[in-house]
């Protein structure tokens, strides 16, 4: 069984439905990318799957462990961690308490973890005692990274990677990502920057107004006409 | 620095002990009062400031503390120390019921639904005229013994309450669930993200809240041993618990306390004298604080005090 396994989903805001019967499996040790124009529910999936929407019908599975509307803390807790879009960071905190408050439901070794975080990414420390509301936007992605690490994943959702980032700054967080990834952690990525998310990736889908249309490596969708046509304007 | 506070807080609290051997009765009253609205203020922070939900009517259950006393010691017969638990236990439980919905509100909604809860209650207990009394109010057992010995009594009821109050707050805010408030106050998705369960802890800094002023609402019956449904539920009272909140910065634990007492010492010596305008002064004063020190007496003269710094927050806040 995958580590993440998203089984037929369905769900939506009030009466409006969203998602349509979305399968997703991502295996251990994984980066894969979620495509989609504006609109398309990758960010509702992001929700769904860490429990701030409800799940309408479908299951979501981590590690076997069956997760569907269960509390964050749970889900949480089975080792899925966000990078929410526009990255939340608590502004008023600095970047060590935001780093603590990631640590919420995995208290162990926490200065360890922070030390780690800032070996990891030597910007942060330097900043550790700036409020995460100053940072510039590279540093407060970092953070919200760092933040979502200090859980102890086994799989990372990073929502709107690239969003509002100069390029050479993106270049280095993906670099980051790739060395978590190295850890063993999984990756499940959402990203506009289609030629960027795919070069990332092993795999990827593709999803249309609440619906997966198209899955597959990366590779082979760099190359498929529909792709091509819709998203890279060739 | 730290140790500074605290010893600064002891010595404070060893003046209130032994004050009622110097001053007179007046002066004893107006402290028990100052020691209420501090319970109230400290009391409700937990909600108001550390949660981040501005709970404007958290005096329905100040007026829910009086009339469980009132109805106990009157109807039952209940020996009024005892009474005090049940305030408590009826403030949470209601608070607890009523938080599952409301919580789920935000910034005003949530403001007016609490006024709203605040009026439901207020008119409920006004109609149950056969156990409250209704509009007539409620009439309560007066204390036995010398009047010197009441007013200490109350004096040091009341302040042990205050304590209780600032106490929990201390507590909360050093524990778990301090931080998953913090984190709710500044983004509560994000706080959600981390795994934080908001809203049993929004419902339990709400319950938790509401047993604190729960209790200050029940003594404050037995002290005036008079209640009617329009003093206890609204007044002037959730007005003047947010300017001292506001004026001590919500932030803070201390923070309630320190602006109740400036707030309600100065009001004693200034205010007073112009009943009339009292309201127009206390409107005057919170929109002060919130363009000269948004953040409280507290947090804006960390580093000392300034004139600067209240410039700057004017000149950051003008319209």
């Amino acid at each position: 069984m995958a580590l993440l396994d998203i089984k037929e989903l369905s769900t939506g805001y009030g009466d409006l439905q969203i998602l349509r019967n979305i399968n997703i499996e991502i295996e251990k040790g994984e980066i894969v990318a979620l495509l989609g124009s504006n609109g398309a529910g990758k960010t509702t999936l992001m929700r769904t799957i860490v429990g701030l929407n409800r799940i309408w019908k479908g299951d979501v599975f981590m590690d076997g462990q069956r997760l569907t509307n269960a509390s964050s803390t749970k889900i949480v807790s089975s080792g899925v961690s966000i990078v929410p879009e526009g990255r939340r960071l608590f502004a008023g905190m600095t970047v060590t308490e935001n780093l603590e408050m990631g640590a919420y439901c995995n208290r162990k070794n926490i200065k360890e973890k922070i030390e780690r975080i800032f070996d990891f990414m030597p910007r942060l420390r330097e900043r550790k005692n700036h409020l995460a509301g100053d940072l510039s936007g590279g540093e407060q992605q970092m953070c919200a990274i760092g933040r979502a690490l200090m859980n102890e994943p086994k799989i990372l959702l990073i929502d709107e990677f690239s969003l509002g980032l100069a390029p050479t700054i993106v270049d280095s967080l993906v670099e980051i990502v790739h060395r978590i990834n190295q850890e063993g952690v999984s990756v499940f990525i959402v990203e506009q920057d289609v030629q960027l998310v795919l070069d990332m990736s092993v795999r990827a889908y593709v999803m249309e107004i609440g619906e997966i249309t198209l899955s597959g490596a990366s590779k082979d969708l760099m190359n498929d006409p529909k792709v091509k046509e819709a998203y890279l304007g060739m | 620095m730290k140790d500074k506070k605290i010893i600064l807080f002891f010595l404070f609290l060893a003046v209130l002990i032994f004050l009622p051997y110097i001053v007179s009765g007046y002066w004893l009253r107006v402290l028990t009062q100052t020691f209420l609205f501090a319970s109230i203020a400290t009391g409700s922070n937990i909600i108001i400031g550390f949660t981040g939900y501005p709970a404007f009517g958290n005096i329905a259950f100040f007026g829910v503390g009086a009339y469980v006393t009132g109805v106990m010691t009157t109807t039952y017969n209940v020996p009024f120390l005892v009474t005090l638990p049940f305030c408590a236990l009826s403030g949470f439980v209601l608070a607890g019921i009523l938080g599952i919905p409301i919580l789920r509100l935000k910034g005003h909604y949530f403001a007016i639904a609490t006024v709203g809860i605040m009026e439901t209650i207020k008119e409920i207990v006004d109609n149950m005229v056969e156990t409250t009394g209704g509009g007539m109010g409620l009439t309560l057992p007066i204390m036995v013994g010398e009047p010197e010995f009441i007013y200490k009594y109350f004096y040091y009821v009341m302040m042990l309450c205050m304590l209780l109050s600032v106490l929990i707050c201390y507590i909360i805010s050093r524990i778990k669930i301090g931080y998953a408030l913090r984190a709710i106050r500044v983004d509560e998705d994000a706080a959600s993200v981390m795994g934080i369960n908001t809203p049993l802890y929004k419902t339990l800094a709400w319950a938790v809240s509401a047993a604190l002023v729960g209790i200050a609402g029940g003594i404050y019956a037995y002290w005036l041993s008079y209640i009617d449904p329009h003093t206890v539920f609204g007044g002037t009272y959730p007005v003047k618990m947010f300017a001292m909140i506001l004026l001590g910065g919500a932030t803070t634990v201390t923070g309630p306390l320190i602006g109740a007492f400036i707030l309600e010492i100065i009001s004693e010596l200034v205010w007073s004298k112009f009943i009339a305008i009292h309201g127009m002064v206390l409107g005057l004063l919170i929109i002060c604080i919130i363009l000269f020190i948004p953040k409280g007496i507290f947090e804006t003269f960390k580093g000392g005090f300034s004139f600067r710094k209240l410039l700057n927050n004017l000149r950051e806040n003008s319209l």
